[in-house]
């Protein structure tokens, strides 16, 4: 009977594919990889991407596959990938899909947060935060501070019918509406804030968010 | 069954216990029977400006840990009959000494023998805040037409909205009249949407207000003075008359103030 093998290497443009069996035991699978990556004979550095099938690793069994490959100096991971998801990331990623809704006034002091896109209807005052994992939409005036794309999303908009924010945040980038940005934006009605692909934060025309982000619209079929 | 309506503003020197003392003095006018109550523990001057200074004998803090019985602290204010006492603070402890639950306990007590119990609330969001308003029905919040009092006032009103109380009411404290008619400062209209919370009434600035204080004669009790109307009006409001809002330019503005208007047009 031959030995089913449980590593299957396969080279792709992009570097190596390190398909792990997901049928197998686990400490079987541990020790086969760790014998495969030793007697590797490859030359220079080559990215690694790990698919792990229908197995679900949690973070400890993660690190320790990524602490074997790694053991090789010839081996990076750029991506480790799995067809199964628990039920708390399955939440957290409807979360992330959804918008929320306030409606009130968030006012000086007040943080309110969203995992996914936020849609305030009402004022969001000086001092208050503004917070989303998305997008961020304002239907009334807003005048705090606001974070979208909070988890690292580039894609996210800040749009309000006022916008007249103190400071405004796209993932990592942050932009104060300092008085020359306001005469920049001319008119504070009916605006939207973006990441410019050259990486500052812009301001244009409500209207223009079609052209600029059309990904965001999630409205399919005709009409 | 009375009512107790806390008196709050976040921001210090925006006349919180100002309003106190007249709002208070103004319902007694009207024939109710008020309690005033100083929490701001260390800091009082409720008194001072009732005039009732020398006749304190208890205090707050004296009633809630036990060294007297609640009516003995009361001072009675004598220019009303049974009209118009008031609870001072404590000059000696700090506002640590008394617990939000022991002030709900003291209003609840309160609350069944006088009409209407105001709370003046000391500055800040810290303890003593959160004190003067745990037996609070209503609050009231104080702001001037100056940018700080409001951002103030808005952190005050988003407490005050997580607490069970009813939406807070909106004083607008020392309006110069002539600042905002040339559009100097910010306009009661503008104050009442940037907070969104509806407005009770609005009070001129007079340096009257100062002197009659200092003279421990509250300024509501002289009928002929532009900022005693707006508490008298406030005082109606409160007991459930519509009164129509005074208009801000009624003050006079004198000859060369009408000469020069009539130029800038």
């Amino acid at each position: 009977m031959t030995k089913k093998q449980y590593v299957m290497i396969k080279g792709t443009k992009d570097g190596l594919v390190l398909k792990l069996d997901d049928k197998c035991a686990y400490s079987d699978l541990l020790e086969e990889l760790r014998n495969r990556v030793s007697e590797s004979e490859l030359e220079g550095l080559s990215q690694v991407q790990v698919d792990l099938g229908y197995r679900y690793c949690n973070e400890s069994e993660l690190k320790e596959l990524t602490a074997i490959i790694h053991s090789s100096p010839n081996l990076h991971i750029s991506k480790i990938q799995s067809d199964v998801l628990t039920v708390e990331e399955c939440n957290e990623r409807v979360l992330e899909k959804q918008s929320e809704t306030y409606i009130g006034i968030v006012r000086s002091g007040q943080v309110l947060e969203a995992k996914g896109d936020l849609v305030v209807i009402g004022d969001v005052n000086p001092n208050a935060r503004v917070i989303a994992g998305g997008s961020i939409y304002v239907l009334g005036r807003l005048k705090g501070i606001a974070h979208a794309g909070a988890n690292g999303n580039r894609e996210a908009v800040i749009a309000a019918s006022w916008l007249e924010a103190t400071h405004l945040i796209i993932d990592d980038k942050m932009e104060l509406m300092t008085d020359e940005l306001t005469i920049l934006s001319e008119q504070p009605e009916m605006e939207c804030a973006y990441l410019h692909t050259k990486g500052f934060i812009a301001i244009d025309r409500l209207q223009e968010l079609r052209i600029i982000r059309p990904q965001l619209s999630s409205f399919r079929g005709g009409i | 069954m009375g009512e107790a309506i806390v008196i709050t503003s976040g921001k210090g020197g925006v006349g919180k216990t100002t309003t106190t003392a007249n709002l208070g003095t103004a319902l007694a006018l009207q024939g109710k029977k008020v309690c005033l109550v100083d929490t701001d523990l260390g800091l009082r001057n409720l008194d001072v400006i009732l005039g009732l200074e020398n006749r304190i004998i208890y205090d707050l803090v004296d009633v809630i840990e036990g060294r007297c019985k609640t009516h003995q602290a009361l001072v009675k204010d004598k220019r009303f009959e049974e009209g118009l006492f008031l609870l001072p603070a404590a000059q000696t402890t700090d506002k640590n000494s008394v617990t939000p639950d022991q002030m709900k306990k003291l209003v609840e007590e309160l609350k069944r023998d006088y009409d209407y119990i105001l709370i003046d609330c000391p500055a800040g969001i810290e303890q003593g805040y959160k004190n003067a308003v745990a037996g609070a029905d209503r609050a009231i919040v104080v702001t001037t037409p100056e940018i700080s009092a409001i951002r103030d006032a808005d952190r005050i009103i988003g407490m005050l909205e997580q607490e069970e109380i009813e939406p807070p009411k909106l004083i607008i404290n020392r309006i110069k009249s002539n600042l905002m008619n040339d559009a100097e400062a910010l306009d009661v209209n503008e104050i009442t949407t940037h907070l969104s919370i509806d407005l009770l009434g609005i009070v001129m600035d007079d340096e009257r207000v100062i002197t009659s204080s200092n003279k421990g004669e509250p300024i509501v009790m002289n009928p002929a003075n532009a900022a005693s109307l707006g508490y008298r009006n406030i005082a109606r409001r409160i007991l459930g008359e519509s009164v129509p809002l005074m208009s801000i330019s009624q003050t006079k503005s004198g000859f060369f103030g009408k000469l020069k208007s009539l130029f800038a047009k």
